[in-house]
């Protein structure tokens, strides 16, 4: 039968074991990579109850040379921001509480000038971004899966695109 | 008839009259002749005594003067003849009639005359007798002046009496006669517009004519309003699109209305009582006769949808109501019946349901996109990752066979709402609720809810798994929907028996979630097409379906919800029988 599942809202451990868990639950592989911090290079959040899917993400995006770090949700990334104040964040759209699109409207209140890009596994999205549209917030939505190449294309052409 | 009774009883009152008068006419004329019989005593006492006859005589002499006398005479106290007295001649003078000594006197009539004998007693002594005859020509006068007087009463009164009848029959026996006349008349040929002449007389006759003349234009105006009444409803029922008829307590059908005829293309004659079995399907008569016969029986409203032959030899089929209509006392006195073709609504609901099972599968197939592009997404990052960072590429494609198992899970679990199998077959309840419940654990998880599971292993019925498995989808689908975050949802699925007839087996399942509630207003119309309270998401066909196929498969869905604020909470409970589709 079903279990319940409790799904933590900052993943504690690093996916791969290899860093250190901070106070914070935030997953930060600086110290694997040796960079000057986080504040150097362009900040990437990326928010997803799917702990895999925010995991390899990030780590596609650190390989690539960004920033990143994942949250687990939307209200997370919300009280994140605030210190880390992101230049990108990329969000799933269903999320349980605070879904990605509400969580990029609360973002653009902080940053103003965040890119906020959301990605989806469903088309029923429609109607939360039609939503969102009526209440003057326009986002760029990807389908999941998405190939990382054509991610981290997106992500440096500052641009997002359909 | 008249004249002879009142003429009989006049005739009969007066003989009674005349005869008492006469009784007592006799009794004086007795009393009369007594008291001459006394006085002539009395004044006889010395000739008796002296025997002088000359000096009775003289005594006697003063009888002329009484004409109806005939004879008077003195006799000694032996009986022996003194003196006498005859009124028309002398002649033997009759013999004293034997007198005994205790009567004085002695009366007798006959012959046409009455005599009298008196005994003359003189200081306590008989000294002799006294003897009178009399001719009853009094007592005769006094008949014939009777006879002349009735007989001009009776003439008097007949006369009397045919004037006033013909006086009467003009004024009173004319006009009743011409009344019952046309009594008859009416009620034999039901024309209600004749009228009677008042007659000229402002009598009682006059005003019953008149008031008979009233009611006969009362019951014409009625006559009229009821044909206007009957025609109005002949149009009525010819206008409505249903078709309609009319029967007997017993189940004649006496009457339809023109639609009928022209639907079935049958005649009056061939539909006549029972006739109406022939445009039935012979596959389904014998139920609509048992469920006649029982609405027949006790009278109750009788409400069944059969097909119904056209003129063009098609089926279509109809709701058909009848409704029993019932007297003062209570009594069924006809049954009126209605026939509505809902072919095209059965029609357009079979197709609306194929319509929602495609919804259904549209917002499966969403769901399950959802369900698949999520491992893909990762799958994907993995082998990029693994080709990226070959020192770590084991770990990374173990992740992604991992996935690869999750999304294989997914299509198995969800081949079962397509599976969608032609005959009813065994079904494990347990198993439809655990695969159902996996299709949505992505939901349930989304919105942080406890699920808390009860079902035995071994619950089976014999059903159709595809929609067990849409009732199962359906409902639990409205209680995440209506789940607030990290709300409580018990699904409890154990063997049962249906509550109304407790021999009857199965499963019952219970969905309870602590959501919003259904407010009352609501609990019926969720089950009609259409209706739905989530805006902009809903079809408003889910619970209908549901409610379908519950019944499909015979058995029962209840609702029950709390909106007590604070206490919110709804439970659907299915009851599915055992075996209710063994065959």
């Amino acid at each position: 039968m079903i279990q319940n599942r409790q799904i933590p809202n900052v993943y504690p451990f690093p996916l791969f074991g290899d860093s250190k868990r901070n106070p914070e639950g935030v997953n930060s592989l600086e110290d694997n990579r040796g960079s000057a911090g986080f504040g150097k290079r362009v900040k990437i959040m990326v928010v997803d109850d799917e702990s895999l899917i925010a995991e390899t993400v990030v780590e596609i995006l650190r390989d690539e040379g960004f920033d990143a770090i994942s949250v687990s949700s939307g209200a997370s990334a919300v009280e994140l921001a605030k210190i880390l104040r992101p230049a990108v964040v990329l969000s799933d759209v269903m999320m349980p509480g605070l879904n990605g699109i509400e969580t990029g409207i609360k973002i653009r209140e902080i940053v103003p000038n965040c890119k906020i890009i959301l990605f989806s596994g469903q088309a029923a999205t429609g109607n939360l971004l039609e939503d969102a549209r009526r209440r003057g917030h326009s986002f760029d939505i990807l389908a999941k899966p998405i190939k990382p190449e054509h991610l981290v294309n997106i992500i440096r052409a500052g641009l997002p695109s359909q | 008839m008249n004249m002879l009774v009142s003429g009989g009883a006049l005739l009969l009152a007066s003989v009674a009259f005349f005869a008492s008068d006469l009784v007592t006419f006799r009794t004086n004329l007795v009393t009369n002749t007594s008291i001459q019989a006394q006085i002539i005593g009395s004044n006889s006492v010395s000739p008796l005594i002296f025997n002088d006859a000359k000096s009775a005589e003289i005594t006697l002499s003063a009888l002329r003067a009484s004409q109806h006398i005939t004879y008077a005479g003195i006799y000694s106290a032996s009986g022996d003849f003194l003196a006498g007295y005859w009124r028309d001649h002398a002649s033997q003078p009759p013999h004293l009639p034997p007198l005994d000594t205790v009567k004085s006197e002695l009366v007798n009539f006959g012959n046409g005359e009455f005599s009298l004998a008196r005994a003359i007693v003189f200081q306590g002594k008989e000294v002799g007798f006294v003897l009178i005859r009399s001719d009853l020509g009094a007592v005769n006068d006094r008949l014939r002046s009777y006879g002349i007087i009735l007989l001009t009463i009776l003439g008097a009164s007949l006369v009397a009496a045919l004037t006033l009848s013909r006086i009467s029959q003009s004024s009173i026996s004319k006009p009743i006669l011409a009344l019952a006349d046309t009594a008859k008349l009416v009620s034999q040929q039901k024309d209600y517009s004749v009228r009677i002449p008042v007659p000229p007389d402002r009598d009682e006759v006059a005003v019953l004519v008149d008031e008979f003349n009233e009611m006969l234009t009362e019951i014409q105006n009625r006559d009229t309003a009821l044909q206007a009444r009957e025609e109005e409803f002949r149009t009525l029922a010819n206008s409505i699109h249903q078709m309609a008829w009319m029967g007997d307590p017993e189940g004649n059908l006496t009457w339809y209305n023109q639609r009928w005829y022209d639907y079935t293309g049958t005649t009056p004659e061939q539909m006549a009582g029972w006739g109406w079995q022939q445009v039935h399907d012979s596959q389904k008569l014998l139920e609509v006769l048992s469920k006649w016969r029982e609405a027949l029986a006790k009278g109750e409203i009788f409400e069944m949808i059969f097909p119904l032959r056209g003129a063009d030899g098609n089926f279509r089929q109809f709701l058909t109501r009848a409704v029993p209509i019932r007297d003062a006392q209570g009594q069924v006195v006809r049954w009126f019946g209605t026939n509505t073709d809902i072919t095209e609504q059965l029609r357009s609901e079979e197709n609306l349901r194929q319509t929602e099972k495609l919804a259904a599968t549209g917002r499966l197939a969403a769901s399950i996109a959802h369900e698949i592009n999520n491992p893909l997404e990762s799958v994907t990052n993995l082998i990029y990752l693994a080709r990226k960072q070959p020192a770590n590429s084991e770990r990374y494609l173990r992740l992604a066979d991992d996935e690869l198992d999750r999304i294989a899970q997914i299509t198995k679990n969800t081949l079962g709402f397509y599976r969608d199998s032609a005959s009813p077959a065994k079904v494990n309840i347990s198993e439809i609720l655990r695969e159902v419940l996996f299709l949505y654990s992505r939901k349930i998880e989304f919105k942080r809810i406890t699920l808390i599971c009860d079902s035995g292993n071994e619950i089976e019925i014999v059903a159709y798994p595809g929609e067990i498995r849409q009732i199962f989808a359906n409902l639990i689908a409205n209680a995440i929907d209506a789940l607030p975050e990290a709300g409580v949802l018990r699904i409890r699925a154990s063997n049962a028996c249906r509550w109304e007839i407790i021999t009857e087996r199965g499963v019952r399942i219970t969905f309870l979630d602590n959501g919003t509630g259904i407010l009352p207003s609501d609990r019926q119309k969720i089950f009609k097409p259409f209706y739905t309270t989530k805006k902009d998401t809903g079809t408003g066909l889910g619970l209908w379906l549901v409610h379908g196929l519950v019944e499909k498969h015979h058995g029962t869905l209840q609702v029950r919800s709390s909106v007590e604020p604070g206490k919110t909470w709804t439970a659907f409970s299915v009851f599915l029988p055992e075996r209710a589709l063994t065959n």
